[in-house]
This record gives structure tokens, C-alpha cells and sequence, in this order.
């Protein structure tokens, strides 16, 4: 017993001093299979270096311990609870933490109800796999970009060889930090069918939705104001700068993601991609932005005048990616049926990737001129003193080409080496075509 | 395990020696050496011509003086003339009547007696006296009363407190341009009581009408340009500028009612194809007699210098301002594009001669709408500088981004529509500008062809600095970076006060003063003026030449005397 409340004594420790989602088996085990009681304990570290080069705007080169973990976990039975917390780069963070319930049919279909805060099911495939079991060193840009992380929420996944069904309703923050509003919802769901899925190899073929309705906001001229943040990296942490890729999003409503998804691996050679797509719809109260507006010796002149000069339109942004690897040597690629995600290297191995990544966060209205001085975009096609606003978005637009290898020397330490070239391309940073980054990671699992 | 180890030691090594080895340039954005990477476009051949109109080194008095006059007035130019300054700088508004007059702020409630003398309301005596003062030949009144009433009430829906926009220019000239100026300096040195009328505006139902004051007036664009030719104010024994009006021809059979709802349009004169409407609340049915408001000026000594006109905020005016603004000219014979002149030497004889040249004329802006359309009305023929602002938050026509690349995108978009000049703010007392021609911003202008005419200069620090000497204070060789681009050797003259020749980076081609004395004098001692061997930067190996400029800057004081204040 004593052994036990040890144990539980580190788990906690683990809550409060610091610790993500794994999904590689944990080394240090304790378990009392007479009460059926099972705890872990495990960590992570990554450290990075990084060498940029840009054409204008510099990214800083250096070194950085992008993460270090600490997680730990505990299965009674068909409950298995879950929680890591992150401290990389100084910066504490709460990870995943979330409580499962468990039914597994005697045909081994499982039926499962998860609770507490860890990734959305439509948050993107990429998201959905543990960075400690990517074959890169970062995830593609577009599922930072317009994939989900984690929520608050509850969901209920089924899972059959052949199929997976994986759905829930979330809140927008963990915390309910929001200055005004409420707290938002979002229902999302992932879903795959597997016609290949054998020891060998699996072929998974996959949908997935999102419709969040987003609550909270900042309260102006009696306006509830809500925003939305879309933005990437470029596909690095040293310096995660997202300046190249990024846009603010006012009087966001609604988001709704579609996503769609492909994973083939055999033994030795693995091939995925997803598409994604992110529609924002827009709500103000314009007339008491309007009626504001009057107390002014200078105003519109009327509503509709009003209307027509500050116009508010829904947004479209898309992107996608293509992943391979290649295994020289090592324990064969394997696929992760519960979550329907392929696992990392695992043991001694060497393998190549390559990937291609698309981000558009730029969504311009034909004809409009835009002025890099003012970072603006003016809608008759020419800089006006008073003009009427624009609904363009100039997030930025980005095609990424990488290649990495990726050696581990044993179950517990990676080293991986990856070259990106990026192609830029944002209004804002015209000088900015062209980025190269070589970068090699040095992590640690147990 | 232990050379596995050992592995990853040195490829650790190697990453970090690979990033820490990292060109030094890529670590931070340096304004100095961004300025230098990125593109500036370059003025067109037709645009540098125009360019070349301006003469290098021009001393533009900004508002005439706002130091030792009432701005803009008929004394602040008539001593900005005498004092040998190149340019009268003025901005332009428009009145009620549609008469472009020169008035920097967005009102007249600094530098008029306005609200003493009008309230804040439409001035209903005086507004319903001046349209009862149009006569029939028959010397009955014009306009009814019922009209007049009715218009009246139009024109308290259209009005705007102490906006010229609200006021007829009959109106305005029966205010005291002069008096605020008085009370603003009471113990200063300026101060000087012939700037106060001795009679302010009146109603005379009987005779004319509206009486105007006898001091200063806010000034026509006609009054400027009579000034830079040599003229001053026609006055009657009591002081009392003449300046008869009528109603226009156009209008002489319609009612206000009428002419309210005529069509509000007026057309390039030279180019039928190019009109701006305005709008109804401009009643310019008033015809003043400028030809006959001006004598000349007794006090004249010769200097003819030109006019460097500003198009204000968009929203101040009307929509057909800049086209206004070209057929005053030309009815002035101050048009270059309908009038050319032949006279290419900027000084003559000891004197300021660039109001006979093709340079007579600079046109200014910080307005996008008002570049735009002087570009659709101008076409580039006559020079124009696009002035640069910065605030925090950036205003409507500030450039927001004040780095190289925003520079350059500004320059740019300058040139597009139709500018020769960038005139960017300059920091320093009294005025503490932003600080809009640093050494890389003056780099950036020098490299795009056009020239650079920083704004305001109000002391000899700032002449200093941005002549270069600043960087090289006490005779040790100081360089900055800029140097292969913006130094210049200027070789002595019989004024200077340096012998052989001196080199210094300078970084503007021509500026705007508030000091005039001050900064000619400054130009003068330093070779920068009266000089006969001064290098062209827009031309390399070619001189320019101003050796005929006025070599003696009068005294201020002495000056003022003699024009009779």
C-alpha cells in the first residue's frame, strides 16, 4: 500500500510541479494486478538547434529545449486517468489531462467515453500524434495553422478494425478565461474506415468536421467583439515566429473545419496526407456600432451608409500536406488502431522523410490595392483618405518542402536532422520569398 | 552505448557550432542596412524633368512666417518675399463661396478673431446683409427675401463651426487675421500692434453691404500669388481692402434656391474631358474682382519667388478642389501647363527669380484622395511632394509602418501618383516632430530620383544636422554609412565661412522654415547659396548654380519696419 501511495504521491507531485500526450509505452511501471491497478510514470525532453535563412525579415538561429514533459497515468479496471504538464522553454504548461472510460466487446470492438481536457478529434491527424512520435520535428504548418489542439470537452469514440468513430462537445477554453461573453461550443468528430489493416500494413481512409460557435470576447462601445487568431510557425520552435503566416480574425462567430485523410504504411514505408479546410462566419451588432459611431460631428450619414463602408464577410482558408518515410533498418512502422495514428521509430532504427506542406491564410478580394506602409488593403484599388473598409485577409501564404532522416539508437533516444525550404508569399513582407532551415533534434522519451 | 554517446557529443557540437556561426546580419532588423537591400523605385525620365523645375536648395517659408507674422497673411508673405526665400508655402481651403484661400488649421479659430466676432452659430446678420448686398442695375436687391430666407435655413443645415467650408469669403475678410497673433507673443518680441486692424468687418445695409476690416485678412490663393509677384493689398484711405463682388454671370438669373440645386461640377479649363463635382453646399456663384485687388507693392525689392500650395485633408474640402485649384492658376497666368515659361534661371541679378520659371509652382500633400486626383488633374507636369506623417495610431494619411519597407512602398506609391518630392517630418524643438529623415530615410529618397524637402526648421541645430555637419562637429572626418550616396563637396565662396572645399553628407535637397533669416543665412555661410560650383546629386559631374541668389539676408526687424509694421 505504501508502495502505492508513493506512486500517487509522484503523480500528484507531477500535477503541480509540471509534465503531453504520449503515445509510446511508459518504462517505469507499478502494478498491482491482484487489484488490477496500474500506474506510470514517465518524461520527455527535446532539444533543438536550429540555422535560418531568410531573405529579409531574420528568424533567430539557436539552440532551445523546445520541450520537456512530465506525464503519469493510472488504470483501474476499464478507468484509465491521464495527465501530462509541460516546462519547455521555462514556460509551464498544462498538457493533457483527461479521465476514460473503457468497454471492449468480446468481438473487440471498443466503445469509449473520454472526459477532460486533450485534442480535438477533428483537430487535424497531425495534431492528434504525439510530436514525441512524429517523423519530423515539427508538425506540417497547415495543422498549426487551421488544425484544432486540445478542448475541454467530452466524447465518445468507437473502434472496430475497420472502423472508427470518434465524436465530442467541447468549450472553447479550458479555463473559462474569457473577458466577456460565454464560453463557447464546439462539437467535432473524426472518422475512419480502414479497408487494409493488418500486421503488416493498414490503409485508413478518413473524414473529419468541426462546427464550433465561439462565446467569448472583449466588450467595446457596449459590442461584444470576438476574435479569432489563425497562425504557423514555419514548421520550427526554436523561433516560432508566425509573423510569415498569420491573421486576427474580428467579429468571428462561428468556425467550421472540414478535413479529409489518408494513411498508408506497410513495414517498411509509410505515406499520409490530410486536407483541411476552415470557413469563419462574422456577427456584429452593427447598429449599436452604428449608433456609436454618431457621436461625431463627422459620421456615415446613415446605417446603410454605414454598412456599406464597414462590410463584414465570411472567410475561406485551406491547406494540406503529404508525408512519407522510408525505413532502412529498425522495428517495422506501426499503427496505432485506437487512435487511428501511426506510431514513432521505436528502438534502434533509421529512416528518411520528406514532406510537402500548403497554408493559405490569405483571403483578398480581387482588385483591392494594398499598401505596405500602412499594412492595409483599400478596396477601389488605390490608397483613399477615409476608405471604405476592406474585407481581405492577408494572413499569407505558404508552400514548405522537407527532407529529414531520423536516427534512434535505441527505444529512449532520436536524433533527427531536417531541411525545410519554405516559399513565402504575404503582402506585409514583400521581401520575404524565401526561407531554408536546417534543424536537428536531439529527445529523450522513458 | 559509451560511442553512441560519444555520436551524439559531437553531432551536438557540430549544431551548435553551426548555429551559433550564424551570419551576424540575420540577427535583427537593422533600418540602416534594410534600407540598402531593399528596391526604391526610380523616377521616370518625364517625372525627373518636372523634378528639375525645382531648384536645389530651395528655402521654402513655411506659412510664410509663423515666427515674426500671423501666418499666411499678406505680412507674412510680403516678409517671407523681402527676406529672399524661395517658396511662400501656404495651405489650401476652401470657402462657402468656393474661393481658395490659405489657412493651415481645420479652422479659423486660431488665427482669426472669429469666435468674438461670429458665435458658433451660422452668422445670421451678417449671412442674410451679405445676400441682400447683390444688386439689380436698377439698384434693387437681387435676391428675395423669401429666397434669402430659405437659403438661410440651408445653409444652417450645412454649417460647420468656424470651418471656411461654412463662411463666404466676403464673410472671412471681415475678421482680424492679425490680432490673435498679438496676444499670443504679448511679451515676446513679435508682437507689433500694425498687426491689429483698427476696424473690424461691418454691416452697411445702405451701401455695400458687408464693410471688411482694415488689418490683416485670411488670404486668397490670388492674394499669395499677387504677393510673390511683388504686389500687395489694394486698400482704401482707411485701410480697407477693395475687393468688389458680383454674382457670376451663370448665376445672374437664378434664385439661391436655384443655384442650390444647380449642377455642382466644374471643369479643367484646358480639358473639358476632366470635371469634379461638388457639393450643394458650395454656393460659388460670387465673382470677386481679383483683377483689380492688387497694387504694387512700393516695398518691393525684386525677389519673385514661387508658391508651394498644400491640398489639406480631403474632407475639408471639396471634390473639386484640385481641379479649382489648376484653373486659378491658370487664370492667374500660374499654370505651367497652360502657360509655360521660358525663364530657367532660378535667381537673377541678386534676386529670387523661381516665380518666373516653370518651377514657380509646388503642389503638397499628405491627402491620398488629393494626390490622386491632382495626379488625375495635373498629370505629374507640375511638381508635387508627398509629405509623410507618422502617429501613434497612425492618422488616416500617416504612412503606419516607418520602416525601410514601408518607406519605400510610400515613395513608390508617391511616384505613381504623380510626386517629385517626399517631405518628410523632422524632429527638434520647438515643434518635436517625429524624426522622418533619419540618415537611411534621406539615403532611400536620394537613390528614387526624387528630391527631399523635410519639414519644419525653426533653428540653426537643425540646419546643422541636417546638412550633415553634425556628423562631423568638430572637423574629424566623421562618416556615416550613407556616404558613397548623400556627400557632397561643396567648394567655398566669398560668403562662406569655411575656405577650399568641405565635405559633408547632407540629407535634404531643399526644406521648409519657419526661420527664414535663420536658414538662409545658414545656406549662405556654409556655401549652400550664392554658389556657382554646387554638385547636382540628381545630375553627377554637372553643377548647379546659384550664385545670383541674394548674398545679404535683410534684417528681420528692419524689414518688418519698412513693409510698414
Amino acid at each position: 500500500m505504501k508502495k502505492y501511495f508513493l506512486i500517487f504521491a509522484l503523480a500528484i507531485f507531477a500535477f503541480a510541479a509540471n509534465a503531453q500526450d504520449f503515445d509510446t509505452d511508459p518504462t517505469l511501471k507499478v502494478d498491482n494486478n491482484e487489484k488490477d491497478v496500474h500506474f506510470t510514470i514517465g518524461a520527455r525532453m527535446m532539444a533543438d538547434a536550429a540555422y535560418y535563412n531568410t531573405d529579409f525579415t531574420p528568424l533567430q538561429s539557436g539552440a532551445a529545449i523546445t520541450d520537456a514533459r512530465i506525464r503519469t497515468s493510472m488504470r483501474y479496471k476499464d478507468w484509465y486517468f491521464y495527465a501530462d504538464f509541460g516546462f519547455g522553454k521555462g514556460k509551464f504548461a498544462q498538457k493533457n489531462i483527461f479521465l476514460q472510460y473503457t468497454k471492449t466487446t468480446e468481438n473487440g470492438d471498443a466503445h469509449s467515453i473520454k472526459l477532460g481536457y486533450y485534442n480535438d478529434p477533428a483537430g487535424s491527424m497531425a495534431r492528434n500524434t504525439s510530436l514525441g512520435s512524429y517523423h519530423f520535428i515539427s508538425r506540417p504548418g497547415s495543422s498549426n495553422a487551421l488544425g484544432e489542439g486540445r478542448e475541454l470537452g467530452i466524447s465518445y469514440k468507437y473502434n472496430s478494425d475497420r472502423f472508427m468513430a470518434y465524436q465530442g462537445i467541447f468549450t472553447e477554453n479550458a479555463y473559462n478565461k474569457i473577458e466577456s461573453g460565454f464560453n463557447g461550443i464546439t462539437v467535432a468528430g473524426r472518422y475512419l474506415v480502414r479497408p487494409i489493416i493488418d500486421e503488416n500494413q493498414t490503409l485508413h481512409i478518413g473524414v473529419n468536421g468541426r462546427f464550433a460557435h465561439m462565446g467569448g470576447g472583449v466588450v467595446t462601445n457596449n459590442v461584444l467583439k470576438k476574435t479569432l487568431y489563425l497562425g504557423q510557425p514555419l514548421e520550427t520552435y526554436v523561433d516560432e515566429d508566425d509573423q510569415f503566416v498569420s491573421c486576427e480574425l474580428p467579429w468571428i462567430d462561428n468556425v467550421i473545419d472540414l478535413g479529409a485523410e489518408v494513411l498508408y504504411h506497410n513495414n517498411r514505408f509509410f505515406v499520409r496526407g490530410e486536407y483541411m479546410y476552415k470557413h469563419t462566419t462574422k456577427k456584429r451588432d452593427s447598429n449599436t456600432l452604428w449608433e456609436a459611431s454618431n457621436n461625431n460631428i463627422d459620421t456615415w450619414g446613415s446605417y446603410d451608409w454605414w454598412l456599406a463602408a464597414n462590410p463584414l464577410r465570411s472567410d475561406n482558408f485551406h491547406g494540406g500536406y503529404v508525408e512519407a518515410g522510408f525505413l532502412i533498418f529498425g522495428s517495422p512502422y506501426k499503427y496505432n488502431r485506437s487512435e487511428g495514428l501511426l506510431g514513432g521509430l521505436n528502438g534502434k532504427a533509421l529512416e528518411i522523410v520528406a514532406r510537402y506542406n500548403y497554408t493559405s491564410l490569405n483571403d483578398v478580394n480581387e482588385g483591392e490595392y494594398f499598401a505596405v506602409g500602412r499594412n492595409q488593403y483599400y478596396p477601389n484599388g488605390y490608397m483613399e483618405d477615409w476608405p471604405y473598409a476592406s474585407s481581405s485577409v492577408g494572413g499569407g501564404k505558404v508552400n514548405s518542402y522537407t527532407i529529414g532522416m531520423n536516427y534512434s539508437f535505441n527505444k529512449y533516444v532520436q536524433l533527427m536532422l531536417d531541411y525545410t525550404y519554405h516559399r513565402l508569399q504575404k503582402d506585409f513582407l514583400p521581401y520575404d520569398k524565401n526561407v531554408h532551415m536546417g534543424q536537428a533534434r536531439v529527445q529523450f522519451t522513458f | 552505448m559509451f560511442k553512441k554517446i560519444i555520436r551524439l557529443g559531437v553531432a551536438g557540437l557540430l549544431l551548435a557550432s553551426l548555429a551559433t556561426s550564424c551570419s551576424d546580419e540575420q540577427q535583427f532588423t537593422n533600418e540602416n542596412t534594410d534600407a540598402r537591400r531593399i528596391e526604391v523605385s526610380q523616377l521616370s525620365a518625364d517625372m525627373a524633368k518636372v523634378r528639375d523645375y525645382v531648384p536645389l536648395y530651395a528655402v521654402a517659408a513655411h506659412r510664410g512666417s509663423i515666427f515674426w507674422t500671423p501666418e499666411e497673411t499678406e505680412a507674412s508673405w510680403r516678409w517671407a518675399r523681402e527676406m529672399g526665400a524661395d517658396y511662400l508655402e501656404s495651405d489650401m481651403q476652401a470657402t462657402k463661396d468656393g474661393i481658395v484661400l490659405a489657412n493651415h488649421d481645420e479652422n479659423v479659430k486660431r488665427t482669426t478673431n472669429i469666435q468674438s466676432f461670429f458665435s458658433d452659430y451660422v452668422p445670421t446678420e451678417v449671412r442674410k446683409a451679405f445676400y441682400r448686398s447683390f444688386k439689380n442695375s436698377d439698384g434693387t436687391q437681387h435676391f428675395s427675401e423669401a429666397d434669402i430666407e430659405a437659403q438661410y435655413q440651408r445653409d444652417v443645415n450645412d454649417f460647420r463651426t468656424y470651418y471656411t467650408m461654412s463662411y463666404y469669403y466676403a464673410e472671412l475678410l471681415m475678421l482680424d487675421s492679425g490680432e490673435w497673433f498679438n496676444l499670443d507673443n504679448s511679451t515676446k518680441e513679435q508682437a507689433r500692434p500694425k498687426y491689429k486692424a483698427t476696424q473690424l468687418g461691418r454691416v452697411n445695409n445702405t451701401k455695400d453691404g458687408l464693410i471688411y476690416s482694415n488689418g490683416l485678412y485670411v488670404s486668397a490663393i490670388q492674394d499669395q500669388i499677387a504677393f510673390a509677384e511683388g504686389k500687395k493689398l489694394k486698400r482704401d484711405a482707411n485701410g480697407v481692402r477693395i475687393l468688389p463682388y458680383k454674382i457670376k454671370d451663370k448665376y445672374k438669373n437664378m434664385t439661391l434656391e436655384e443655384i442650390y440645386n444647380s449642377e455642382k461640377k466644374t471643369v479643367k479649363c484646358d480639358d473639358p474631358s476632366v470635371s469634379y463635382s461638388y457639393a450643394a453646399k458650395y454656393m460659388d456663384f460670387v465673382e470677386y474682382d481679383f483683377a483689380n485687388a492688387y497694387v504694387n507693392d512700393e516695398q518691393d525689392t525684386g525677389n519673385r519667388p514661387g508658391i508651394y500650395i498644400e491640398f489639406k485633408e480631403s474632407w475639408l474640402n471639396p471634390k473639386d478642389m484640385e481641379v479649382r485649384v489648376y484653373n486659378v492658376l491658370h487664370e492667374c497666368g500660374w499654370n505651367i501647363v497652360t502657360n509655360p515659361s521660358s525663364d530657367t534661371q532660378f535667381y537673377k541679378g541678386g534676386k529670387v527669380n523661381v516665380g518666373n520659371t516653370n518651377g514657380k509652382v509646388i503642389l503638397q500633400t499628405f491627402s491620398f484622395d488629393a494626390l490622386h486626383r491632382a495626379y488625375d488633374v495635373f498629370k505629374g507636369q507640375v511638381p508635387m511632394c508627398f509629405l509623410l506623417w507618422i502617429s501613434d495610431p497612425p492618422y488616416a494619411t500617416d504612412i503606419a509602418y516607418d520602416t525601410p519597407t514601408g518607406y519605400a512602398d510610400f515613395i513608390r506609391y508617391g511616384q505613381e501618383y504623380g510626386a517629385h518630392i517626399i517631405g518628410p517630418a523632422i524632429s527638434g524643438a520647438p515643434n518635436n516632430y517625429p524624426e522622418m529623415n533619419q540618415p537611411w530615410q534621406a539615403y532611400m529618397i536620394r537613390k528614387s530620383g526624387m528630391i527631399n524637402h523635410p519639414y519644419s526648421f525653426d533653428s540653426y541645430a537643425q540646419m546643422s544636422k541636417y546638412m550633415g555637419y553634425y556628423t562631423d562637429y568638430y572637423g574629424q572626418g566623421n562618416t556615416t554609412m550613407f556616404d558613397d550616396v548623400l556627400q557632397l563637396t561643396i567648394p567655398a565662396t566669398a560668403y562662406t565661412n569655411f575656405t577650399g572645399t568641405k565635405s559633408v553628407p547632407v540629407y535634404m535637397d531643399g526644406f521648409f522654415t519657419n526661420r527664414s533669416e535663420i536658414s538662409l543665412r545658414y545656406m549662405i555661410e556654409n556655401g549652400f547659396r550664392c554658389n556657382a560650383n554646387l554638385p547636382n546629386p540628381f545630375h553627377p559631374g554637372q553643377k548647379f548654380d546659384n550664385s545670383q541668389a541674394p548674398s545679404v539676408v535683410p534684417d528681420v526687424e528692419a524689414t518688418l519696419v519698412r513693409l510698414g509694421y
